[in-house]
């Protein structure tokens, strides 16, 4: 099975490096949302310094911009808060829409001749994520990458180094994974494209804002809070702030990163399960 | 005695509950035999091929392939047979090599031994020298005949070609021919295949069966179908518009006689005696035969006589291109 998943990932890979331009609409979106929606926007710039003429003591002005800087993680700006939250959505976009390739080796009959070849149901599956996983985690690590070149854009924290930087990308390889195994599995039960359009938009888009993805959550309606604080996005954007924003991290600290990665792992795998049994349904004889 | 390699037993495909593709038919193929399914678009051919080779499940009835129940051993089978789609799946972005390479590894063929084969096919199908192309610098026969490639490179013992020569120009088609023919006769490969192209069944076929609407009509050898005919058929026109069908009708060797308009259509036992009776008979009449065509029996006409319809006018059951959408949109 592991043969047969790396031989069909291999080839859909083989077709990427081939035409690499594919993955420029992915990295451009991430680009135009971290280069001008993130530096349009700095909350601590809404502090005013003076009101109706009279002006605010320098230090009532500080304090107030540390407590909202405080609701942003004590990110130094807001592209540093959001680059994490980017990345997020970068990668759930690149997984649902990735799923176009696989309906279309449906409708060109490519998916027929991976049938009715002697491999496991499920290697026509993960290959199916794989694919798709790595052009995302790709399009991820170009897009931290670009982040810190951004005039006053990404800032790391004192101490941050290859275990932050390891750390980051598997909070967001979990959680591209999980739901990539998700998108995947819709995009082999649909039998047209704008089906999955519909579906995808359906999902992607509520999951990403229903998250800490571009607005700390200390910003939200109890309501939707609720719901997000358990948004596997949220957990992965977290994960990632934190050793971003602080580098070195505290004892305290540290026990929320282990508790959030454990939190992605059993999300992750769990989803994969659920994947693999919605995918080998829709893959069952016609 | 040869053993049956492909047996289907009052097969039955039903989609939704609604549509029935494939209603109730019963074959068998034996080991080394070239075997036609024809009909027009939209018979049920692909359904077939489809249940046989495990891609659609069997509403009713049973077949088994290579020896192994289709619908208990799908896993088995599928090592078994190689397929050539109507769809060309090769991958335009990967090159020719590339394809059937990776086609080996998804039937679990060693490296060295898909290398071997590889060359050994590419050479066969003339496409050692755009081995190394991308596909999409192919031509549509060259396409055509990758895809062949790609369904032998596991040496199975059967091969299903669905329409294996679909848009391919007369010269091209006839190369595919010899090939085809040439695979089965000298590698001794079983090949089923579909085809709406009479002479091309005619031409290929040891054994043909004739699908419409979901159902054989009929199947047999192609010289046994056209036999069943009774013969050649004479067109022939005249300049007077009198009479002469009872008198062509007493000509010995002369089975039937149709009389449209100032054209008559006789059929002929044996043409060498009774086609110069006719042209003498007529002329003793003193009249003028202004027109005259020999015909020998054609699957056409054996397709014409079964269905009532030309291929060409399409199913005899009306809409079949209809039940073919329909069938694409309740999967």
């Amino acid at each position: 099975m592991f043969s047969d998943t790396f031989a069909l990932t291999a080839r859909s890979l083989k077709k990427w490096i081939r035409n690499p331009a594919a993955i420029m609409p992915g990295l451009f979106m991430a680009v135009f949302w971290l280069a001008l929606f993130g530096s349009s926007f700095n909350p601590v710039n809404l502090v005013p310094t003076q009101i109706g003429g009279t002006a605010l003591s320098p230090i009532l002005v500080e304090q107030i911009k540390a407590a909202i800087g405080s609701v942003f993680g004590g990110a130094a700006n807001y592209i540093t808060f959001l680059t994490a939250g980017i990345i997020a959505f970068i990668v759930i976009i690149n997984m649902a829409y990735g799923g176009i390739d696989i309906v279309l080796d449906r409708q060109l009959g490519y998916l027929n001749s991976l049938l009715s070849a002697p491999i496991s149901r499920a290697s026509i599956f993960f290959s199916g994520a794989f694919q798709n996983f790595v052009k995302a985690m790709f399009i991820a690590l170009l897009t931290f990458l670009f982040a810190l070149l951004i005039p006053n854009g990404l800032q790391l924290g004192s101490g941050f180094g290859v275990l932050n930087f390891l750390g980051v990308f598997t909070a967001f390889a979990l959680v591209t994974f999980g739901f990539g195994c998700l998108f995947t599995s819709v995009a082999f039960s649909v039998k047209n494209v704008d089906s999955l359009v519909a579906i995808i938009n359906f999902l992607a888009f509520p999951l990403v804002f229903m998250s800490s993805a571009m607005f700390p959550l200390g910003t939200f309606p109890s309501w939707l809070k609720g719901i997000a604080e358990v948004n596997p996005i949220t957990k992965a954007t977290e994960t990632a702030r934190l050793l971003i924003v602080n580098g070195n991290l505290s004892s305290g600290q540290l026990s929320t990163f282990v508790g959030n990665m454990l939190y992605l792992t059993v999300f992750a795998v769990v989803l994969a399960a659920i994947g693999y049994l919605i995918a080998r349904r829709a893959l069952k004889a016609e | 005695m040869k053993t049956n390699i492909i047996e289907a037993e009052n097969l039955t495909k039903t989609y939704k509950k609604t549509v029935k593709a494939v209603d109730n038919i019963s074959f068998s193929v034996e080991e080394g035999e070239l075997f036609g399914f024809i009909g027009p678009n939209g018979a049920g051919k692909t359904t077939t091929i489809k249940m046989l080779t495990t891609l659609a499940s069997i509403t009713e009835g049973k077949a088994s392939v290579a020896g192994y129940d289709v619908g208990k051993n799908p896993g088995a089978i599928r090592k078994n047979i190689g397929i050539v789609p109507q769809e060309l799946t090769a991958d335009d972005e990967l090159k020719g090599i590339e394809n059937l390479i990776l086609s080996a590894k998804l039937h679990h063929v060693q490296n060295d031994a898909a290398r071997k084969k590889a060359k050994e096919l590419l050479e066969l199908l003339e496409l050692e020298g755009a081995a190394q192309r991308q596909v999409k610098t192919y031509s549509g026969g060259m396409r055509r005949r990758l895809q062949l490639a790609m369904g032998l490179i596991h040496d199975p013992k059967i091969l299903f070609l669905d329409e294996p020569t679909l848009g391919l120009d007369i010269q091209t088609r006839q190369n595919m021919w010899t090939y085809i023919r040439d695979l089965n006769r000298e590698k001794g490969i079983t090949v089923f295949m579909t085809t709406h192209y009479l002479e091309e069944a005619d031409s290929l076929c040891d054994r043909i069966a004739i699908i419409d609407g979901g159902v054989i009509k009929l199947s047999g050898s192609p010289s046994e179908l056209k036999a069943k005919l009774g013969g050649t058929i004479l067109t022939l026109q005249l300049t007077d518009g009198a009479d002469v069908s009872n008198m062509l009708s007493g000509i010995q060797d002369v089975t039937e006689v149709k009389k449209e308009d100032e054209t008559y259509k006789i059929k002929l036992t044996r043409t060498e005696t009774a086609l110069p009776a006719i042209v003498e008979n007529i002329t003793k009449k003193g009249l003028k035969i202004s027109d005259i065509t020999l015909a020998k029996p054609t699957l056409d006409q054996v397709f014409l006589q079964i269905t009532g319809n030309t291929m060409r006018d399409g199913s005899a059951n009306g809409d079949s291109f209809g039940q073919r959408v329909l069938i694409e949109r309740l999967k």
